[in-house]
């Protein structure tokens, strides 16, 4: 029988003792899913792991900030997307935002628009599926892709999304399906193959 | 309830994720059964989903990268500062430079005044009317010398003066 993995938060106290390997458990807990994150914003590896590596820098650098109202994976999360939007800034790639116009929501399809996409064809190998997904990603709002990211590829809960970006659960509703939507319009932009009926 | 296609768009995201609650959920999938657009609109969702799940690739996290991490950030590292050292560097290397040579100018612009007020002599030292340097020579009472143009005036005069050497 394994031994139950240590708590985040006893990892955080030991850290705050001044325990480097518990820090350095902590950060071999989630460093898979903070590079996973952290991907979704540049595609250059380099720049990933100054990422990842500066998130991880700055959560210790801040750990006696943890207020432990949210999980610390909660926390990590949103200096992770604060770090790599700010990346984004600093390197000239200013990430754009888009305006939430509540009337939006709910509006169908765009007459002339067609009407679907085709799901990726089946022979198309999963590093072509990536490449396609990640271009029409990055043609997408920050604020879109950031909802898309934590729900699609980190399977996040509606609550957990509003409390790392401190919006409330309807935000993430309307915008989930506004940045679908737009995923959906860059994707038949893109790649009109794609595009199903007229 | 009467739900509509408009109540039902709203909820699709949620519908999708299954984040909506059975009371919300029946609604809306008793609304789905009667209409094809909404349907469609559902399929579309799942198509899309499909599109971003089949698109996770494997995480290759670098080799000794958290005990790397860790040992950094104990060693007091502040961080990357992201992005890439060049265009750090040049960001704030730069108006650091302009600054520095903007100071240097005025430095250089008073040093060459400072210079040039040290070598030339001042108003008070010479004048235009100074003749001081007359008496030098001839001692503090001597009369001062007349220019050649008083010499050559006092010459005719004189000449103009003296009597005509009478004819022989």
């Amino acid at each position: 029988m394994q031994p139950a993995a240590t708590e985040d938060t006893t990892l955080v106290d030991e850290t705050l003792g001044g325990n480097q390997l518990s820090f350095q458990l902590l950060v071999e807990r989630y460093q898979d899913r903070i590079f996973g994150l952290v991907r979704h914003y540049t595609r250059s590896m380099v720049e990933v792991e100054d990422i990842v590596q500066d998130t991880f820098i700055k959560a210790y650098r801040k750990l006696e900030t943890f207020q432990r109202q949210s999980s610390f994976s909660t926390w990590l999360y949103r200096i992770a997307v604060n770090t790599s939007l700010d990346f984004l800034k600093r390197a000239g790639r200013n990430p754009v935002r888009a305006i939430e116009d509540p009337e939006v929501v709910g509006t169908p399809t765009q007459a002339g628009a067609p009407r679907s996409i085709a799901a990726p064809d089946a022979n198309l190998e999963r590093e072509e599926i990536a490449r396609i997904t990640h271009e029409v990603l990055e043609e997408i709002p920050e604020n879109f892709r950031t909802v898309l990211v934590l729900r699609e590829f980190e399977g996040m809960a509606y609550q957990e999304m509003a409390d790392l970006l401190g919006i409330s659960i309807g935000t993430i509703e309307s915008r989930l399906f506004r940045a679908r939507a737009r995923f959906k319009d860059a994707l038949v932009r893109m790649h009109p193959e794609y595009a199903v009926g007229s | 309830m009467n739900v509509t296609c408009e109540n039902v768009r709203t909820l699709l995201s949620s519908y999708l994720d299954g984040e909506l609650s059975e009371e919300q959920a029946k609604p809306a999938r008793a609304h789905l059964m009667d209409c094809r657009n909404c349907r469609e609109a559902v399929q579309e969702g799942k198509v899309i989903r499909r599109w971003l799940r089949d698109a996770e690739l494997p995480v290759e996290v670098p080799m000794g990268f958290a005990a790397r991490v860790a040992r950094r950030a104990f060693a007091g590292d502040p961080g990357l500062l992201v992005p890439q050292p060049g265009v750090r560097g040049e960001k704030s290397l730069l108006p650091f430079v302009l600054k520095l040579a903007a100071v240097a100018a005025v430095v250089l612009f008073l040093f060459s005044l400072l210079i040039q007020k040290e070598s030339l002599p001042s108003g008070e030292e010479i004048q235009a009317t100074d003749q001081s340097w007359m008496f030098e020579e001839h001692g503090p009472n001597a009369e001062p010398l007349a220019s050649e143009e008083d010499a050559e005036e006092a010459e005719n005069a004189a000449a103009d003066q003296a009597p005509e050497e009478p004819e022989r």
